[in-house]
């Protein structure tokens, strides 16, 4: 039988870690060896959920000789963790932001390097097939030349440390800006050169902003702007959306990456929601992933396609301090 | 427009057509046949020899001022198409000639009368949404065709941000109060013929931000949409979605080739123009201020070329009120 490949959790802050958990369950090719997190209860319940064990200290989970760990700490903690994956030679899949700054992203990844482990970033939504078929017809050039792209990368509030900024490094911006600013690139291979950015607390009771609003300039000419808010109420059907609007000089493409679903009236709480049905962009990228820590390649998402994602979020902050479009 | 001006003048009980003017004496007259009215082509003319107590004003945005200036110096009430003018100083002098000669002037801001937009609107007043936070509007569909091609002369039209969006403008000011600053991205310095698009960013007075696009892009229809978001609750709209009639036909170019329509009829008296006419002639026989005024028009007018700033600049621009 194939040696199996041997995957760890590090953290269940994010509530990412229990989707990408249940994916690595579901590929026999892959042990998933453990779960670590220093919140007892939460690493316990986890470890049960997904049918493996509970290590009380990332150092224990490390020593079981793994091929990659999963990294779904709070977004502060990235570059502590991904120290010690890297000391561990473990690969590493880093949930996005890759960082709150940009200097931490570039010791993580540049200690990957040295470390000649695989540092990638967590941006499932490439993994969506009607993004992916989007991106087939943008870059095959059918809608012409691209002038410009609208887009929202909206949702509910997610509380908890998502808005204490020290931990995520900010609200809806850091939080939102990422998946965009990374398709955009990875659509039409522009750089972000510029961001000009407004932004608030708007809906909710919290420190952290809750609204915003970014222009994305690039080097090709192309301009952008992605809604990042907070701004789903509690009753909305679903967790949000990620849609993307393009404009050619020969067409348009709209792409709503997480439309696919029915509609579902409940008298039971009298509630409306959505019952999503389209392909697990979280598989997808679990998959890859996979297939990554299986043969030589390099991660098909590196940790600097991480940090320049990073980079739009972190000027459109600067950006809404000094009132003025600002460099990436 | 000058068409459904007065098909509405015609239909409503207190007006009549009495005359058209146009440039085109051929134009004036097919349209003046319809309403037994008699055709112009010299204004002055038509002021002198007509008993007419209302101009409505569809001309290109340029000629607008000469068409109000010339209608208050002869005493009569003006209705003028949106944006009022190209310039800030020419929409208040227009304004103030209309004060002066003590005739009535309203803008046709015509969003505030469709009732999908009148409505959110009621609902944001009566606090349906709470505080509001974010507005997200989207208007626009081909490059609109029209006499002479006026819309592709920008220095005539200014582009979809003076023409079109200016209309998301004025319903947002109208809905949420004064803006204190934009920036935005645009075509309007290198658009290729027949092409215009803008996104916009507005900040409000009170907080609030609209993330507005405009497109002359779009080769699938005329879509509209409205979202607005605030801390009790969320309203949204698009035309598609809400059209009752979905229409296709099978093309005669074969099967498959046809795209459906969406359509969304109304009943004859909720004709957005049919009001926004009616409310204008309310203001005149009760002898109040219109319901919008040349001021309103003016202030949507500063944020469209604020827009148009930003794009040139690329730096945001302050709206001074």
């Amino acid at each position: 039988m194939m040696k199996r490949i041997r995957v760890g959790m590090m953290s269940f802050a994010h509530m990412h870690a229990g989707s990408y958990a249940s994916c690595l369950e579901k590929m026999p090719q892959v042990e998933l060896v453990g779960v670590a997190d220093e919140d007892d209860a939460r690493g316990r319940a986890a470890a049960e959920a997904h049918n493996t064990d509970y290590y009380k200290s990332y150092d224990s989970l490390l020593k079981q000789n793994l091929d990659g760990v999963v990294i779904c700490s709070e977004n502060y903690r990235h570059l502590e963790m991904t120290e010690m994956a890297a000391a561990a030679g473990a690969d590493i899949l880093c949930e996005k932001p890759i960082s709150t700054n940009a200097d931490d992203a570039r010791k993580m990844i540049d200690l990957c390097r040295q470390a000649k482990v695989r540092l990638q970033t967590a941006f499932p939504c490439r993994f969506s097939p009607a993004v992916a078929q989007v991106r087939d017809i943008v870059r095959e050039g059918r809608l012409g030349e691209i002038v410009a792209v609208k887009a929202t990368n909206r949702g509910r509030m997610p509380g908890g440390w998502f808005v204490d900024s020290r931990l995520s490094g900010g609200g809806a911006i850091i939080d939102h800006t990422v998946h965009v600013a990374d398709l955009l690139r990875w659509y039409t291979g522009a750089e972000a050169i510029e961001v000009y950015a407004e932004a608030g607390t708007m809906f909710n009771d919290i420190e952290a902003e809750d609204a915003g609003l970014l222009t994305i300039s690039y080097d090709n000419g192309i301009f952008a702007t992605l809604d990042t808010s907070w701004s789903r109420p509690k009753s909305f059907p679903t967790w949000g959306d990620v849609y993307m609007e393009f404009t050619g000089t020969e067409g348009v493409a709209g792409v709503d990456a997480f439309i696919q679903r029915l509609d579902h009236y409940s008298d039971e709480n009298m509630s409306y929601g959505w019952a999503g049905w389209g392909s697990n962009t979280d598989m997808g990228l679990i998959r890859d992933w996979v297939d990554c820590l299986g043969s030589d390649r390099e991660p098909s998402i590196t940790g600097e396609d991480g940090l320049r994602a990073l980079e739009v979020a972190l000027a459109a902050y600067r950006s809404i301090a000094s009132g003025k479009p600002e460099c990436v | 427009m000058g068409g459904v001006h007065a098909g509405h003048y015609d239909a409503l009980p207190d007006s009549r057509v009495m005359a058209v003017l146009d440039i085109r004496l051929e134009a004036a007259e097919r349209l003046a046949e319809s309403y037994s009215a008699s055709a112009y082509d010299n204004m002055e003319k038509m002021l002198a020899e007509e008993d007419i107590d209302i101009v409505s004003i569809t001309t290109p945005t340029p000629y607008h001022k000469k068409c109000v200036l010339t209608a208050a110096a002869a005493g009569k009430h003006i209705f003028c198409e949106k944006p009022i003018a190209m310039t800030v100083e020419d929409g208040l002098e227009m304004t103030e000639a209309c004060r002066k000669a003590g005739v009535a002037f309203m803008v046709g801001h015509v969003l505030r009368y469709f009732p999908e937009y009148a409505a959110a609107k009621a609902m944001i007043d009566k606090g349906a949404v709470g505080k509001v936070g974010m507005v997200s509007t989207s208007r626009g569909g081909s490059f609109p065709q029209a006499s002479g091609d006026w819309y592709a002369d920008k220095s005539k039209s200014g582009g979809l941000v003076l023409d079109m969006i200016i209309h998301d403008f004025d319903w947002l000011r109208w809905s949420l109060g004064d803006v204190i600053r934009v920036y935005a991205k645009g075509l309007v310095e290198k658009a290729g013929e027949h092409k215009d698009y803008a996104l916009v960013t507005l900040r409000f007075a009170n907080g609030a931000i609209a993330h507005v696009e405009g497109t002359w892009m779009r080769p699938d229809g005329f879509k509209t949409c409205l979202e607005v978001a605030g801390d009790k609750g969320l309203i949204t709209f698009n035309n598609d979605d809400s059209a009752p009639i979905k229409l296709a036909f099978t093309g005669s170019g074969g099967a498959g080739n046809a795209v459906a329509v969406p359509n969304s009829p109304l009943a004859e008296e909720d004709d957005p123009y049919r009001l926004e006419i009616a409310d204008f002639l309310k203001a005149i026989k009760s002898e109040e201020e219109p319901p919008i005024s040349g001021e309103d028009a003016v202030e949507a007018l500063k944020i469209s070329l604020a827009v148009l700033e930003s794009i040139s600049t690329g730096q945001p621009v302050e709206v001074l009120r």
